[in-house]
Parts: structure tokens; sequence; C-alpha cells
């Protein structure tokens, strides 16, 4: 029950708040129009004036390497997301819920990941699998290496995205559930999860994000011949990548944004109390 | 079994698989990194090697790591202050002014373009910055006569990059942190008398810290050591100690130094993190 | 036994009735496979390269002309950068047949034991190369052959033939205060200390005043744009005019001009340039060693040589038979034919862990200069 006065503020403040909005996604998408257009350019070396062309597409299509580096990508990242998104909102769990002596430290331990950078990462990597796999009878370069790679960078964010969620979660309302009688995993699937979901999602779509785009770890553990899409994009720049590689970026986002706006559509996780 | 073996029991089990994969993948490549960093020479090259702490004095002894340090660490700061500046309001515009299905689906957008290719992003934003180009063309176009306009190749031209590589970070995790803040409050607070300002600053804000903890963290943290849009977006502007450990393991093959460099790049950020420390267990963020 | 057991009596019989098939199909299959192929003089294996992509070894149609030739297939693997390729050949023993190693580096691969001897009877056109680069010290020791001279080239001048007319031809011309953001130098530090080295009046590989190549390299802080790193980096920033005049190899400029038509002129300075070449190793443990003998045979051959130049642009070639099959308008025939030009060039050397760490560092503290 606003008065008039109140509810012009807030109209005015949703306007505001609108237009806010609008001008940070044209921010952000600013370069990826750029990258759109630049597909359709005929010049292989970004050269204007633009000259309308579906070369780039068309080569694509050809393009054994490229897709099947793309392909590559995807999968492992949706694996990837999987797997670090569980066991990283485990993680941030058992940090909002208990303490114990060394919760200060293993927290800590999350820094490392994401400050050392990741040619270091990956190199420490490849020698230790290197000098360690053989030993249990594993190759130590493949598609599962790749995996742990990825998982291993992706959970920091998981756990610290997931953590900020938990933070600000209201402790009061699983106990509450508690005392009516609901058992530990009722409460945590009926009245945490829905609570924490905006958290696990955006997580999720970080951790994506880090596989999709991870270029060292994956270029270090590749096998011959199986490359994922930044691999084949950075090694491809002695020569020079065409504009086949904006032609496929261009490709995933736009499959991206009609996955994801579709899933919105129809489930809704945003967490409306 | 008594309760506090049940809950040993679920950290464990919670913690467990997490932390297991960590140390398999990270902590223990590491650790052997760190045996690295102080031998002096390669432990892949053949032939006996002795301990040194040479390579983490190189740091302090050779001239231009200091400068280079620093100028990381700044901008570091000024991503994550530009990227709070910027994507804040956009969390809280998202957070408390856009409902329904809208609040999803741009929710999504906001991330879609972390999704796209860092390099190709990266050229996509010379062509908008360079002389010539969309920005050039935008300002010519309502403006004939002014001059060249043109960011790229300065420093400002990497920061606008990083922000942009950086910020949905900061949307979403002020974002989460934002909408977990029960309307309810902020209307309980305004029946009592106080202006929106006040309301904001003493009780959404706070609320909303842990996301804005989280985010800072997540840019901070990684933009210290980033390479790329330093390079593409600075030119000859762009040095970055980031840069420099690359080099350690592509140019010289001094992987121990390069180990140091980063176990130092490392020891600067909980340095950080260890005088911030007191400021947010008052807030009770970490603890 | 069970009702439905009795249903599908063969059901288990089946399923090893069908792993029998198979592995009988699958002995027929290899033993025709390894008896037949009538035509193909040996037996046809795989031939795995490890180069910088886009280095002429993974051109499609050579990879054909190849198989079509000798039966072998060719798969490759690429690197980034030098040192990668010898952590590659490391982590990867038996992994690779070929590889290519820059002149520099030969040696370094040859003590760490990562490549073989070339068996120099079964590369035929081993008779035809240029003996300055096929017995250089850099590829041979002992009496062995370690690296095959494949192509080589020269790092020099490439300048914007739109804006520079007459066209410049000194070193110097890069610090001249007209040129003020102009200039972009590559970022290496070993190329950055050659250059240095070179402008003022030294010996590339092992400068015997190193502070007075830094001071040089100092001076050109107001004129540098940019430092570009790769080949694609270069084209894009010179398309959209980010700088005029800068260091580059020579057959990435004759490929900037005839491939992507850009106006690009190059010089080798009157003071000096640096000149470079690339052998064809084979690697400890390959698992081919014939198809790869067999491969870097074809690769000095003429017939690779010319189509690799005419088509895409490439370095000159170390054999001379191959520079001459060249077409006259060829302008690679101009820049590496120009003896003059020739002379003025300095070899990359190998260089000692301290001296390249002593570049390197120096080069750090002349980019924290320029970024100041």
């Amino acid at each position: 029950m606003t008065t008039g006065a109140a509810r012009t503020r807030i109209d005015f403040g949703t306007a505001v708040a609108k237009v806010y909005l609008a001008l940070v996604l044209l921010f952000l998408y600013v370069p990826i129009f750029v990258m759109a257009a630049l597909a359709f350019n005929r010049s292989p070396l970004y050269e204007l004036p633009f000259q309308f062309d579906l070369i780039w597409f068309k080569s694509l299509a050809t393009n054994d390497r490229l897709l099947s580096a793309g392909w590559n990508s995807v999968y492992i990242a949706v694996l990837n997301t999987v797997i670090a998104t569980i066991l990283g909102t485990m993680a941030a769990l058992a940090f909002s819920r208990y303490t114990f002596r060394g919760r200060g430290l293993m927290q800590l331990l999350l820094l490392p990941p994401i400050t050392i950078p990741w040619l270091v990462i990956g190199t420490a990597m490849l020698v230790f699998f290197y000098w360690t796999f053989p030993l249990v009878g594993l190759p130590f370069r493949g598609l599962h290496t790749i995996l742990l790679g990825h998982v291993a960078l992706s959970l920091p964010y998981v756990i610290i995205v997931v953590g900020a969620r938990l933070a600000d979660f209201p402790k009061s309302v699983e106990e509450a559930a508690a005392t009516l009688g609901a058992t530990p995993w009722q409460t945590f699937w009926r009245v945490s999860a829905p609570i924490i979901a905006p958290g696990v999602v955006a997580a999720g779509l970080f951790a994506f994000a880090t596989s999709f785009d991870q270029f060292v770890i994956s270029y270090f553990l590749a096998p011959p011949g199986v490359t994922t899409l930044p691999v084949a994009i950075y090694t491809s720049i002695r020569k020079g990548f065409t504009p086949e590689v904006n032609a496929i970026s261009t490709i995933i986002i736009v499959i991206s944004m009609s996955v994801m706006l579709i899933t919105a559509r129809f489930y809704k996780f945003g967490g409306e109390r | 079994m008594s309760p506090r073996q049940r809950q040993i029991g679920a950290i464990l089990g919670l913690t467990g698989p997490a932390y297991a994969w960590l140390a398999l993948t990270i902590f223990l490549p590491l650790a052997a990194m760190l045996y690295c960093s102080v031998l002096n020479v390669s432990p892949l090259i053949p032939g006996p090697s002795h301990f040194t702490l040479q390579n983490y004095l190189a740091f302090f002894q050779k001239s231009f790591y200091l400068p280079l340090t620093w100028w990381s660490v700044l901008m570091g700061v000024w991503t994550t202050l530009f990227s709070f500046l910027v994507g804040y309001p956009a969390a809280y515009a998202l957070a408390k002014r856009i409902k329904g299905r809208w609040r999803e689906a741009l929710f999504l957008l906001i991330v879609l373009p972390f999704w796209s290719n860092a390099l190709v992003r990266i050229f996509s934003w010379t062509m908008v910055l360079r002389q010539g180009g969309l920005i050039d063309m935008a300002v010519h176009a309502v403006f004939p006569d002014a001059p060249a306009f043109s960011l790229l190749f300065t420093y400002p031209a990497v920061v606008v990059g990083l922000v942009h590589s950086y910020v949905p970070y900061m949307i979403l995790t002020c974002y989460v942190s934002l909408q977990a803040i029960d309307d309810s409050l902020m209307e309980a607070a305004q029946s009592l008398g106080a202006a929106n300002w006040t309301v904001f600053r003493r009780v959404v804000f706070p609320l909303s810290l842990p996301g804005v903890v989280s985010g800072s963290v997540l840019i901070f943290v990684p933009v210290i050591g980033s390479f790329m849009e330093p390079r593409i977006l600075g030119g000859a502007k762009g040095a970055t100690l980031g840069m420099n450990i690359e080099e350690q393991f592509t140019v010289t093959a001094n992987w121990p130094l390069g180990a140091a460099l980063s176990f130092t790049l490392l020891a600067i950020v909980l340095l950080i993190f260890a005088v911030l420390y007191p400021v947010l267990k008052r807030r009770g963020i970490w603890s | 036994m069970t009702e439905e057991s009795k249903h599908r009596p063969l059901k288990g019989a089946g399923r090893s009735n069908r792993r029998q098939f198979l592995a009988g199909a699958t002995a027929l299959g290899v033993g025709a496979t390894v008896l037949g192929a009538p035509r193909i003089a040996r037996a046809a294996g795989d031939v795995k390269v490890l180069n910088w992509q886009g280095y002429g070894t993974d051109e499609a149609w050579a990879v054909d002309a190849f198989h079509k030739a000798t039966g072998n297939t060719v798969t490759h693997d690429y690197y980034n950068s030098e040192s990668e390729m010898i952590t590659k050949l490391r982590t990867n023993p038996g992994g690779y047949d070929v590889v290519l190693t820059n002149c520099a580096w030969n040696g370094l691969a040859r003590q760490a034991d990562l490549i073989q001897p070339i068996d120099t009877s079964k590369v035929g056109n081993w008779g035809d190369l240029t003996p300055a680069f096929r017995d250089s010290p850099l590829l041979n020791d002992g009496g062995k052959t370690y690296g095959l001279s494949w192509v080589w080239g020269i790092t020099a001048i490439a300048y914007n033939t739109d804006v520079f007319k007459p066209a410049p031809d000194t070193l110097a011309k890069l610090w001249d205060a007209s040129l003020k953001k102009r200039v972009a130098l590559r970022d290496d530090a070993i190329e950055a200390v050659s250059f240095g080295a070179i402008a003022t009046g030294q010996d590339m590989n092992h400068p015997a005043d190193l502070a007075k190549v830094k001071a040089k390299l100092m001076e050109l802080k107001p004129n540098v744009a940019l430092l570009w790193s790769s080949e694609d980096e270069w084209n894009k920033q010179f398309a959209a005019k980010a700088f005029d005049i800068s260091v580059y190899w020579s057959g990435s400029a004759l490929r900037s001009k005839t491939n992507f038509k850009l106006p690009v002129g190059y010089y080798v300075p009157q003071e000096g340039g640096i000149g470079w070449f690339d052998g064809l190793a084979i690697a400890k443990g390959s698992p081919n060693p014939d198809g790869a003998h067999a491969f870097i045979n074809y690769m000095v051959d003429p017939s690779f040589y010319v189509e690799w130049e005419t088509k895409v642009g490439a370095p000159a070639s170390a054999n001379p038979k191959a520079m001459a099959a060249l077409p006259d308008t060829d302008p690679s025939k101009g820049l590496y034919g120009d003896e003059a030009a020739v002379k003025r060039l300095q070899f990359m050397a190998p260089l000692t862990d301290k001296e390249k760490q002593d570049y390197s560092d120096l080069w750090a503290e002349v980019k924290t200069a320029f970024a100041g």
C-alpha cells in the first residue's frame, strides 16, 4: 500500500533502472555485435568498408577441425558445469552451515587457482600428470585430464559465488522447517534449494564460461588430433585466423541465447519469494 | 554416532569431493611447482640441481618487477572499482526493479558475452576503439569536423576491455545477494520514516556486501595476472607481470623463475587479503 | 532356465556370435590392409608432424600429394613457441616423427636427446641443398646431421608503401623523430636485443655492450605504438593502419602482400638484418622413420616448394633448384636473390641460458619503460 507520491517515485525508479540496464547491456554486447557483423564481412582482415558475404559460414561448414573443436568444447563444458556445480555447491554448503577449524584455510586455498596464471598451473598439471598417470597405467593426455583441469579451475568460482548467496541465507527458515518435522533431505530440496538456486545457476553459468573459453589447460593436455575451440583459434594465430572463427562464435552465441531464453520462459529459477 | 561425529561426517562428505579434486589437480602440481621455484634449473632438465632462493630475490633485484607489479595491482584496483560502479547499479536495478520473466532473461543475457572467445572479443573491441572504428565513426557522423578519436593503445582502453570482460562477475554476484534481501525489510524501514537513501545505505547495501566482496575477489585476483587485454588493447602501454611470467615459460624456459614469480604474485594477493581481513571479519563476511 | 531364456535361447549365443564375427571381420580387414594395397611401394603408415600451424607442412594439397606418392597419411600437432616445442617433445616420447626446429634450437633438442640423426641416404634431394645451410654446425654434430635445412628467411623491415615514398633503407629510420607512434616491434626479447645490437654496430648474437643496446631501445619509446606477437596480429593492425613501419619476417611480408593484398614493402637495412633458417628434424623414438625421411625429402623438393610459395607465400627454400624453379615474377626471387642484401645478414645462433635470461630481462625493462 503505497501513496501516490511513493508510487511515482517507484515508477520513476523503474524507468531509470530499465534505461540503465539497457545501457549496461549495450556495453556488454557492443563487441558481440561487432564480432557477429564481421562474420558477415568479406574481408579476412576485418577491413572496412563492410561488404556483406556469407563466405565464412560456407567455409566453416567444411572446416572439420573448427567444427569438431567447437563440439569438443561444448561437450567438455557441459560435463564440467555439471560436475563443478555439484561439487562446488556441496562445499559451499559445508562452509556456510558449519564452523570448524580449518575452514578459513580451506577458503583461502581457493585463491591460488584464480591467482596464479593459468600457464603456470597448466604447466604444473602437465608435468605432474606426466609423472604420475603412467604409474596407474592411464594416459596423461586426453579428454579425461582436460576435464580434470577444467573442473579444478571452475570449482573456486562455484564455491565463491554460491557462498555469496548462502551468506544471505536465512538459517531460521531451515530451522523452522526442521521443527515442523521435515527431514534434512526434504529441507534441502524443498526449502534450501529454491532459495540458493540463483547462486547455483550463476555459478553454473560461470563454470561453463570458464571451461568453454579455457585455452591453456586444453592446449597442454590435449592429445594430438583432438582440440577444443579456443586452442584451434589460438594456434592459428601464427598464420592468421579467418573470420570463420567469428562465424562459429556467432553461431554459438545465437544457439546459447535461444536455449537460454527458452529455458527462462519455462523454468523459473530467479528465486522469487 | 554422536552429533559432533555426524557433523564431521557431513563436513567431510560435502567438502571432500571438491577438495580431493582440487588437491589432485591443483594443489599437488602447485606444490611441485613450489619445489621447482627453489631450484636453480628446471627439474625436467636432466642433471644436478640445488636449492636456491635466487628466483625469489630476483623480484627485488631486477629493477622492473616492482613498477610492473604495481601497475598490475593498480589495473586490478581500477577494474574492480569500475566494475563495481557499473555493475552494482545494474544488479540493483535487476534485483529490485525488474519483475517476472524478464528478470531471468536479463540475468542470462548478462552472462552470455562471457561465452564468446576472449581473443575474438578483444579484437572486436579494437574495432570499436580504434581510429576509424565504431566510436570514431559515430562521433564523426554527428560532428564531422571533430578530430580523430582513438582510445586504442592507451591505459584506459585496457581498463575498458578488462571491465567488459569481468563486470558480469560483479553484476551476478551482487544480484544474487541483493535478490535475497526481503522487500519487506525495506518497506519496514521506510514505514519507520527512513528516506530512500538511508534505507539503501543502512539496510540494503550492508546486506549485499557478501555479493560485492565475492565479485571483487573474482575480478581483482585474476586481473592482476592477466595479459591478453593489456597486450592487445594497450599496445606498448600494456606491459604486465602476467606477461613476464609467461615469458619465463615460453622464451627463457626458466621455469623456476616463472614459478617463483607466480608464487610471489600469490603472496601479494594474500597480503592484500590479510590487510582487508579485519574489515571483512567485522562485517561478518569472512570468518 | 527361466521362461525368458527359453524363448531367447540364442541371445547369449547370438552375442558371442556377433563378437566372433566382428573379430573375424577385423582380422580379415587387417590382413587385407597389410597384404593388399598392391600399388603402394611401402607399407602405408602415419607421419606425425610437430610444427607451427600454417607453416607449410600442413597444407592440404601437400598432404594429399604426399599421400598419393607414398601412401603415408600426415597428422599434425602444433606449438606456439620454441620452448613449447621442447616441452612437447619431452612429454611425448615416441609421439612424433618429424619436428620443425629453428637453427638456434636444433642443438638444444639434440643435447636434450630429443631428436635422432637423419639418414641422409634416404633423402634424395640431399645433394642439392645449399652447403652453407645444409652443413651448418648448427644442424650437424660429430659428422651426423640432426636437421635437414628446409627454409631460410630474413627478419628485417616492412613498411607501408603508401606512406613511405621513396622507400627507406636504414634501420635508423625507425628512430626517426617524424614517426611518433607509427612503429611496431615484435614482442620478442631476442629479436629486440638483436636489432638493438645491429643498430649499435655490434654482434647481434653476443653483443659486447648490453647497456648500449638497452639505451638504444629505450630511445624508441615515443615512436612505438604497439608490440605485435603473431602474423595475424600484424596483418590486422597493419590493415587498420595502426602503424606504418615495423620489424617483420620476410616470408610473412610476402604473404601479406600476395595473399592479403596489403601495400607492404620490405628491405634489409644497410646496417644489417637477422637471418634464420629452419631445419626439419626426426624425433627420437619416431614410430615411422621411413615415412619421416620420405616426408622431409618431399618438403625440400621443388615440386612442393614452388606450389607453396606461389599459392600461399613462404620463406626461401634451402634448395637452390627449388628457388630457380620459381617463376621470374615471384617477389621471393627478387628478395632472396639479392646477394648484397643477403651479405648484410647476421644469422641467429644458439644462446646460453644466461644470455636468454639477460636478454629477456633487458627487454622486460624496456617494455616497462615503454608502458610508463
